[in-house]
């Protein structure tokens, strides 16, 4: 195990796009990063997916700045903001119990589906909050990143991620739906 | 210098209730995603969104104060998560050329 006290830089910067796509035969959905604007309808199988939501957003990986240790986050699909939706979820009972102590919560998303069966590991995600800590003034307060299952509900959850959805459009954006 | 000499220096108008704290430097962007890779703690955030997104993206990388340029109305729900979270809003009628030119004379530059 590397005793450096890693210092935490993001690296592989990409910009582009999250792309949302649900099946109008099975209603299941699925997300990957593009680095076009794709809208295109595709079949697989059974299945005939179209794009539901396209917001633009980054992917990286972190570097330590001392060691040059690498750690991807391939398969990170952004991170939510919980918005107190449902007031049992476990998410909103931490949220709230962070911000007394000036805690800012997030919680991240791996793309889906396969997150639902290999999920962003808690090393990976403790190195990310690491990383978000170093770039700020901790007195003032300080972030924690935790994993989705923690939400009860998915399909009813109406967290929201801090992606840039409807840049184009110079109307004010409507309330999202849950996405998933 | 402090948010508080920017605000009395530029005619900002606060609508969000925050303690006042250092400026260092100034990162200007219309994408949240831009904010998240390349804002430093303490930068003052210029932009034009309104959405109550911005919120988080500003308290995920710790900027200073969110200044809304071109007179744009926020939504009640922004200001408040920004009030819950310590976060100045700070809007201005000036376009955002303007306010970038008026910050750069006052010292206020990106390190």
């Amino acid at each position: 195990m590397s005793d450096c006290q890693h210092q935490w830089a993001m690296v592989h910067l990409r910009f582009g796009f999250m792309v949302y796509e649900r099946c109008s035969h099975c209603n299941s959905l699925r997300t990957h990063f593009s680095e076009e604007d794709v809208w295109d309808e595709y079949r697989e199988g059974d299945c005939t997916y179209m794009v539901v939501e396209n917001a633009q957003t980054f992917v990286f990986d972190l570097a330590c700045t001392k060691c040059n240790h690498v750690e991807k986050y391939d398969n990170l699909m952004g991170l939510l903001y919980c918005t107190g939706c449902l007031p049992d979820c476990k998410v909103e009972i931490l949220r709230q119990e962070y911000a007394a102590k000036r805690i800012f919560l997030l919680v991240a998303f791996g793309h889906v589906p396969e997150t639902q069966t290999n999920r962003i590991s808690q090393e990976k995600l403790d190195i990310l909050t690491e990383h978000f800590n170093q770039r700020r003034d901790t007195s003032r307060s300080t972030v924690k990143i935790v994993p989705f299952n923690l939400i009860d509900k998915l399909s009813v959850c109406r967290g929201e991620f801090i992606h840039d959805v409807g840049m184009l459009s110079l109307e004010p954006p409507e309330e999202r739906k849950p996405l998933l | 210098m402090t948010t508080e000499e920017v605000i009395s220096k530029l005619g900002l108008n606060s609508l969000s209730k925050f303690e006042h704290r250092e400026v260092v430097g100034v990162f200007v962007s219309d994408m949240l995603s831009d904010v998240m890779a390349g804002a430093k703690s303490g930068n003052l955030w210029v932009t034009v969104q309104t959405h109550k997104s911005i919120i988080p993206a500003a308290n995920l990388v710790d900027v200073s104060a969110v200044i809304i340029t071109g007179g744009k109305k926020v939504p009640q729900e922004t200001i408040d998560l920004a009030t819950q979270h310590d976060i100045a809003i700070l809007v201005t009628e000036l376009p955002t050329f303007e306010l970038v030119g008026k910050l750069y004379a006052l010292g206020v530059v990106t390190q």
